[in-house]
């Protein structure tokens, strides 16, 4: 019967996904494509527990805090970075397991583990067939890191390409791939671009250590840069390099402008409807697409004692406070109000928040 | 050296079950074994000591971790067969038991504690547990309590060569050579042994194998004493231990690793009677170096080096019968460096006296030390016992004392992250205990309460991890122990039976410590008839939380674990096996770190 209801599952969501258009719809004219079909996922990193996967209902009414491991019987690994979406496919990304597990997104079952070619990926993002996956290789060795362009009807990966010391986020525009170098245990301070057709690669310099990106609603990618840690040569501590918010031409890969977070520290960026929300000091700050500095007073402030992810999704504000000895919990803000809405135990290292 | 002295001495050192080693009595200027940690038996009347010999060492794999899970109270958790171990004794954490190698504290300047699979026990011949605070004693680390690896050894007991091989499981072989000559004025002892396993043991209830576990370890130990005249004898301690382990994969599509350790520890100890003074002046060096290479394939590696050279004098004196007062005077300097941290030097001073009197049935015990370094604030650490004999069979004791961990090399310098204004942690604690010892029956029943303030913990500071003196943990339990010894004609019996109940509270959250289980309880029986011995050994350990939320949903089961062995003894020759966890139990002391279940070995021993 189990197993029944199993295939009837996946048999109804692959053909929903076939007759349904591949945009990721709330609605799809009311037959579920799976359980975790409409609502947040959480990915945890994991750390005294496996990496895992929370779910919570759109509605905010349910939370599931394991589900990767209670429909496959198995666990994830450590340490789970990052999930990237395609078509109906969720596409795990655990650095210290080199793995890759791609799972159905509505029921996450899984149907493969990419397990040859990574060497401790962290990012996947997609175009026309391939994935796109930055990898460290050892964290030491500033010069063995790599992209990995992973066939997706095989799942395996087909070539790599070479890259800058420690690539981070992976995101595809205008037949490009842009790579931020966090620069793994040491620094770095470059976006790389990837040409798709030719693999060749160029590179845009930004502050130290840039991390997350999106691109706007005028069609510009925009980089969060951490700033980087300073050390002298006997590993004495001596300031750290400032951070930034650069704005990046898609079409002529050159810096537009830059705002400098010096002084500020700022690890976590989210982006909604031309608007720009980071987390300085647990507080977060917006401001929109045109602003030239930094605003000055925050919208919300947290409760959260470890601020390890942000995410903004229809007008709804998503921290992650990460405990790596508990569990984690996710705090659910409304921004029409600036106020909490809920909160639910997720995972263990709670970083990032996805919406299904 | 009279008769009784001898006999009192085997009760002590054969008698380890029998718990409470009071009997030493004030014999201390006389002593016919020749240690190097006199206070071990000196001024520990008023705690638990559990003395363990050559045979019962013998009796266990060569690890640390494996021997005193079957013969302690103490809780281990592995990161598998042969990795990575660490304790919890008393329910503390594992920077707050000290191991002590022939009395000088050998826990880690790196990260203050001792892997107890990186210590080989074929190395020593005698192995102490001593449970409770001893920071007066044995400095940082000492609040749970300590492991004393000792070399003992005697004067004037001629040539003897002790070779063992032992081979078995997952291509596993423990391989010790140990030589001693003495004479009336010299002591030569020399020891080397070999270890290593591929460690590739198949999991239980499943298909999957530990990959990328294989180890070796290398000692080499050796003891030298001469006694220059009736009153003055020197002598020389040395130990070498050179080890490598891969760690084994949870998943196995992990990079694999390995751990490289060399460390060496030397100690030089002059020896004084000077009719009611006992003047001993040592000198020690210790090196500690560990690399680590993320990716085995890859050359590079993280590492950490640290030397330390201690000098100590300590001047003993009998100031009226009965009573036995110390001071003593060490000063230890320490260098280390590592990837995150820079060379950085640490002198610490200290100042101690011991002073012990037994007035009839009645004996007390006070201790007092102060140690002076640039680095942190030290608190004035001391301990007072009192020991009362109600009755011939009925002993009551009572101990206070407080206790400390240093913050580490990690703590205080960790590139970016390490904290210079920690604080030691600080631990004040309490036990009582009463011991029941008839001819062939001992019983002790002991409860303790510990409270540690000011405990270091890292927590995020904003990009960054830093460490801090935020945290504080109350522990408290009962132990209680039984043994028991029979001889029917030429059938031999001795069995004990140890049981402890622990908490251990974070008074922030009231919540047990992660890795703490309430219930272990370890046991024995050995039978022995004519030249044949047949022994079992057991151990229990209840479920522990994996969360410090103690969420209940993610806990590790207990797990009970069996080992039989038969040995027969021909004249030099003892030929024996053994049968690891014979109800092959799936287990883990980890999360997801199984344990290998039925395993066997076979050993042979020569001595000539």
């Amino acid at each position: 019967m189990k197993y029944l209801l199993k295939f009837l599952t996946v048999f109804l969501s692959v053909g929903m996904f076939v007759t349904s258009c591949s945009d990721d719809d709330d609605f799809n004219g009311g037959t579920p494509l799976g359980d975790y079909e409409n609502g947040i996922l959480v990915s945890g990193e994991g750390s005294l527990l496996s990496g895992s996967v929370a779910f919570v209902s759109v509605d905010l009414t349910t939370v599931e805090t394991d589900i990767y491991a209670a429909v496959n019987g198995e666990d994830l690994g450590n340490y789970l970075q990052s999930i990237g979406f395609e078509g109906n496919k969720a596409y795990i990304v655990v650095d210290n397991t080199n793995t890759i597990t791609v799972v159905n997104r509505y029921t996450f079952e899984k149907i493969a583990t990419i397990t040859s070619g990574l060497s401790m990926p962290r990012h996947i993002d997609f175009e026309d067939g391939k994935g796109y996956v930055s990898n460290w290789g050892d964290p030491f060795d500033p010069t063995d890191d790599f992209v990995a362009v992973i066939n997706l009807s095989t799942n395996t990966v087909e070539t790599t390409i070479s890259v800058g010391n420690g690539p981070e986020q992976v995101l595809e525009e205008n037949g490009k791939v842009y790579v931020s170098h966090k620069g793994a245990y040491s620094m770095n301070n470059i976006i790389s671009v990837i040409d798709i057709a030719t693999h060749d690669v160029s590179s845009i310099e930004v502050a130290d250590n840039p991390d997350e990106m999106f691109i706007n609603d005028a069609g510009q990618l925009v980089v969060l840069s951490e700033g980087a840690s300073l050390y002298d040569d006997d590993w004495n501590y001596i300031g750290s390099t400032p951070g930034a918010i650069t704005k990046i031409n898609t079409t002529t890969n050159t810096v537009i402008s830059s705002i400098s977070l010096e002084g500020t520290y700022v690890g976590l960026m989210a982006y909604e409807d031309g608007k720009l929300y980071y987390i300085n000091n647990n507080a977060v700050y917006v401001m929109n697409d045109s602003a030239t500095s930094l605003p000055t007073t925050p919208i919300i402030t947290l409760s959260a004692g470890y601020a390890y992810g942000l995410s903004v999704d229809d007008n709804r504000l998503f921290v992650c406070d990460a405990s790596f000895t508990g569990l984690s919990t996710l705090y659910v803000y409304s921004l029409a109000t600036n106020s909490e809405i809920a909160t639910f135990e997720v995972g263990q290292g709670a970083s990032k928040v996805y919406f299904n | 050296m009279n008769k009784g002295t001898i006999v009192l001495f085997f009760w002590v050192i054969c008698g380890g079950v029998f718990g409470q080693s009071s009997l030493d009595s004030l014999q201390q200027l006389d002593e016919v074994i020749v240690r190097a940690d006199r206070n071990l038996k000196q001024f520990s009347n008023t705690q638990h000591v559990n003395v363990l010999n050559d045979s019962t060492i013998k009796k266990s794999k060569s690890s640390l971790t494996d021997l005193l899970n079957f013969n302690s109270l103490i809780y281990f958790k592995e990161n598998g067969l042969g990795m990575v171990s660490s304790p919890a004794f008393r329910g503390t954490t594992a920077q707050q038991t000290a191991v002590v190698w022939n009395g000088i504290n050998i826990n880690s300047q790196f990260n203050g504690q001792t892997d107890f699979n990186a210590i080989n026990t074929l190395n020593f011949n005698e192995i102490s547990v001593r449970s409770g605070g001893g920071s007066v004693l044995y400095g940082s680390g000492a609040i749970g309590g300590t492991i004393h690896l000792d070399n003992t050894t005697e004067f004037n007991k001629g040539f003897d060569t002790n070779v063992m091989v032992r081979y078995g499981s997952f291509n596993t072989a423990d391989m010790d050579f140990k030589s001693h000559f003495s004479n009336e004025r010299l002591i030569a002892d020399i020891s080397a042994n070999y270890t290593f396993s591929d460690n590739d043991y198949k999991y239980v209830d499943s298909e999957r194998r530990n990959s990328n576990g294989e180890f070796y370890n290398v000692g080499i130990s050796a003891r030298f004493g001469y006694k220059i005249n009736s009153k003055n004898t020197l002598s020389y301690y040395g130990n070498i231990y050179d080890g490598e382990r891969h760690f084994s994969l949870i998943l196995p599509s992990e990079t694999k690793t390995k751990y490289r350790d060399f460390n060496t520890r030397q100690l030089l100890e002059w020896n004084g009677i000077y009719n009611r003074f006992l003047s001993t002046l040592k000198v020690a060096y210790l090196t500690e170096n560990y690399r680590y290479y993320g990716n085995i394939n890859s050359e590079s590696y993280t590492y950490g080096e640290a030397k330390t050279l201690i000098g100590k004098y300590q001047l003993g004196f009998r100031p009226f019968q009965d009573a036995y007062l110390e001071a003593v005077a060490d000063i230890n300097h320490t260098i280390g460096e590592g990837s995150s941290i820079a060379e950085s030097e640490r002198t610490i001073t200290g100042f101690s006296i011991l002073f012990k009197h037994q007035i009839d049935k009645f004996l007390y015990e006070a201790t007092l030390r102060k140690e002076i370094t640039n680095t942190y604030e030290s608190p004035v650490l001391m301990s007072l016992g009192l020991q009362y004999k109600f009755a011939p069979n009925y002993t009551l004791h009572i101990n206070g004392s407080r206790n400390f961990r240093i913050p580490t090399y990690n703590d205080l310098y960790w590139a970016g992250s390490g904290n210079l204004d920690l604080k030691p942690e600080s631990s004040y604690q309490l036990e009582l205990g009463n011991t029941l010892l008839f001819e062939n029956l001992s019983f002790s029943v002991i409860g303790f309460y510990n409270d540690i303030t000011d405990m270091i913990r890292w927590l995020p500071d904003g990009s960054v991890w830093r460490p801090d003196n935020t945290k504080e943990v109350v522990t408290y339990g009962v132990e209680t122990r039984a043994g028991y010894e029979k001889t029917f004609g030429q059938h031999q019996f001795k069995i004990f039976a140890n049981y402890g109940y622990t908490v251990s509270e974070d008074q922030t959250t009231n919540k047990q410590l992660i890795y703490v289980p309430y219930h272990k309880a370890s046991g024995a029986l050995n039978y022995r008839y004519k030249r044949l011995s047949v022994y079992w050994q057991t151990m229990f350990a209840g479920e522990v939380f994996l969360l410090s939320d103690n969420n209940p949903r993610y806990v590790l089961d207990g797990y009970l674990i069996n080992n039989l062995g038969i040995e027969y003894h021909f004249k030099t020759l003892l030929l024996g096996t053994q049968v690891h966890n014979i109800f092959n139990e799936n287990y883990q002391s980890m999360a997801n770190r199984y344990m290998p279940g039925i395993h066997y070995n076979f050993y042979i021993n020569f001595n000539f």
